[in-house]
């Protein structure tokens, strides 16, 4: 029991992270409406500016926002290409685009930088900040969850309260109407991506130093992302926020059982089996109706 | 009489040329070394040089060796016209290179080659069409599985048992655990070099987990490795992972574990990423410490890079070995050198020492190969790593 608690606990950092990612991934379903796969290389892109950055000699806080900037500007081209072209695309063929934009930016960001070799990754808020149940919770793994938590907040408050938000949601749904009632349709999808992406940025910063540090690792944090996200069902902040943080936490008590533990990295695809299932009884429930 | 001593003088200078010539048409006749129509040996190598990996520095090497004898004219006058194709971990690209490389190329051996799949994809190609590969770089499981391939490194599952050895021998591990990314078809290979380990040592593994994660948090294994009560970890982790391990590690604050890994953990970006870290790190290598540029067994190694304007890298160090023991191998074939001559010559091997490596290199009839059997084993201090073992570990046999 006490090893199930603490692997449970060692969960926890990976659970923020799969949490935070995953209020980006609804964050940007919800206001411009496409799944994206590469809601974590923006990211990672940003994060590696800020590597090359610090491994250059620059100081660390100005190259954090250096950093930010890039990611941000990562996000906006891809906003860019997903709004000029796919902006009245099904959802599946904007995935779609989004999945080949993931490889393409994976292997432009591998060659970059220097492939499988690890970096320096300067620890923004090293330390730990306290313990619990034998592990090390560390600032960084805290600050994820509360990040994650504040996120959805916001998020909630954000979609749910504010002309903005009505709008974004308006852009979201009928982009097409929405532009004819006078929303800036394609200046606030971008600002969306721009936003998502310095937020992705910043999350990658903080987690970066605890993973695997190369691009394509990084990249694919996407996928329990997701998996999170649609626990959500690609709606709900606080489920997804909930669905990553239980992830994490399974994932981490599957590996103290060693006859699960190998099938461990599936866990997200079960979790997106599972809730896949659900959703779809649901939804034969209401065409019986 | 003044001319018929010029006479008998000229004869005898006569004689003795002759004989002088015949002795030297009997010595070429009895070390006649190798010959070659067309006046070059064609080689080749497959490696992974785009994709996933690149290994591009192993068989780079072997061409900058093989260089360095043709402009000193050759092995007896013949040259080598190396070629290297890209399989771009790709297993369709990895059968066709291999087989431009038999039949369109016709390459008298393999040489250098270092690849993610080559030698599972083409071990059976090889068998077939009775080629011998003398792999740059053994990568996956079948390159010491294969009775034509014999790589010149010490490889993953070899060097798992000869760094456990170190562990129970110099560090006195009592509570050895030891955690595995298995990838493709390494676990039967992996588990064999941890039974190696066991019946050398005549210890148990204390912990053996087989399912580290390629990617994902590791800190739910760090604790595992804390809580079980291992005095020395040993994992198969590559460049990232390592760093990724030991952050954690520190982040967990966990001390009193010696960290180990195996010849990818030994690079110089794994150092400078971990050069803050207090943990006791070690990395076995494949060959003689490649950071050591001024020891004497890289002497040679060094000298032949630098004037080929290549990388000092461990890679490097790989690609150069196998064309030294070609190159071996071939010098002593009386006659032309041809896919079945070199057959020949390498299954009648005697071992090759090089400064390189700790173990001699020998291809010979056995159905596997794995003939080196020795590391050198680096510690990571402040940044830098540092020689721990001056002498070869030689990993004792197991039957």
């Amino acid at each position: 029991m006490d090893a199930l608690l603490t692997s449970a606990v060692a969960g926890l950092t990976a659970g923020g992270t799969y949490a935070l990612l995953g209020v980006c991934a609804v964050f940007t379903y919800r206001l411009v409406s496409v799944v994206n796969f590469t809601g974590a290389a923006i990211g990672t892109a940003g994060t590696f500016a800020l590597i090359a950055l610090t491994e250059a000699g620059y100081p660390t806080w100005p190259s954090v926002l250096a950093g930010i900037l890039v990611g941000a500007f990562v996000g906006v081209a891809i906003g860019y290409v997903m709004t000029r072209w796919f902006a009245e695309s099904s959802a599946s063929t904007k995935a779609a685009v989004t999945v080949a934009l993931l490889v393409g930016l994976i292997a432009v960001g591998l060659r970059l930088t220097g492939g499988q070799h690890p970096h320096v990754m300067p620890e923004l808020f090293p330390g730990s900040a306290f313990r619990m149940a034998g592990v090390e919770v560390t600032f960084a793994s805290v600050l994820t969850i509360g990040l994650a938590v504040l996120f959805t907040v916001l998020s909630d408050l954000f979609l749910n309260r504010t002309g903005v938000g009505l709008h974004l949601r308006a852009l979201s749904d009928r982009p097409m109407a929405a532009e004819l009632l006078g929303v800036k349709v394609q200046l606030l999808s971008l600002l969306v991506w721009g936003l998502t992406g310095a937020f992705t940025t910043f999350a990658l910063m903080i987690i970066a130093p605890q993973r695997s540090p190369n691009f394509m690792t990084l990249s694919l944090l996407v996928v329990p992302a997701l998996a999170a996200a649609l626990v959500g069902l690609f709606r709900s902040f606080w489920l997804t926020l909930a669905g990553g943080i239980l992830l994490g936490v399974i994932e981490g008590m599957a590996s103290t059982v060693d006859s699960i533990s190998q099938y461990r990295s599936a866990i997200p695809f079960l979790v997106v089996l599972a809730v896949l299932l659900w959703s779809q009884r649901e939804a034969r429930w209401d065409d019986a109706r | 009489m003044g001319v018929s001593n010029m006479t008998w003088k000229s004869s005898l200078l006569a004689a003795s040329l002759a004989a002088l010539g015949l002795g030297a048409m009997a010595g070429g006749a009895s070390a006649a070394g190798p010959t070659c129509s067309g006046g070059a040996i064609k080689v080749g190598a497959v490696s992974t040089i785009t994709g996933p990996a690149d290994f591009s520095e192993v068989p780079k090497a072997t061409q900058a060796a093989f260089d360095a004898v043709n402009a000193a004219g050759g092995i007896n006058g013949c040259k080598i016209d190396y070629t290297i194709a890209d399989d771009k971990a790709d297993p369709a690209v990895a059968a066709q290179a291999a087989r431009d490389l038999i039949d369109n190329k016709e390459a008298v051996a393999l040489v250098g080659s270092a690849s993610l799949l080559d030698c599972a994809v083409n071990g059976a190609t090889y068998a077939r069409k009775d080629i011998r590969s003398i792999q740059g770089l053994g990568v996956d499981a079948a390159c010491f599985s294969s009775p034509n391939i014999a790589p010149v490194n010490v490889g993953p599952f070899t060097l798992t048992t000869a760094v456990g050895y170190y562990a129970t021998n110099v560090l006195k591990a009592k509570k050895l655990c030891a955690f595995f990314i298995i990838i493709g078809g390494t676990q039967e290979a992996y588990k064999k070099g941890i039974e190696d380990w066991e019946k050398i040592s005549g210890q148990k593994i204390h912990l053996l987990d087989l399912t580290l994660p390629f990617q994902g948090d590791l800190t739910p294994y760090v604790i595992k490795a804390r809580d079980a009560g291992c005095d020395t970890v040993l994992t198969n982790q590559v460049e990232p992972q390592v760093v990724q391990l030991i952050k954690t590690v520190d982040a967990q604050k966990i001390t009193g574990i010696n960290w180990l890994f195996l010849a990818p953990g030994y690079t110089e970006q794994v150092a400078k990423a971990l050069a803050d870290s207090p943990q006791p790190i070690y990395a076995g290598t494949e060959w003689e410490p490649y950071t050591e540029t001024d020891s004497a067994a890289n002497a040679e190694w060094v000298a032949d890079m630098k004037k080929a304007n290549r990388p000092l890298t461990a890679f490097s160090q790989g690609g150069y070995l196998a064309a030294q023991m070609f190159l071996k191998v071939v010098g002593g074939i009386d006659g032309e050198v041809t896919r079945d001559s070199v057959n020949a010559a390498l299954l009648k091997m005697q071992p090759i020492s090089n400064p390189l490596a700790g173990s001699p290199y020998v291809f010979g009839e056995a159905k596997t190969h794995s003939p080196m059997r020795a590391t050198k084993v680096m510690k990571l201090d402040k940044g830098k790593w540092t020689v721990e073992t001056a002498d070869w570990v030689h990993l004792p046999d197991t039957n």
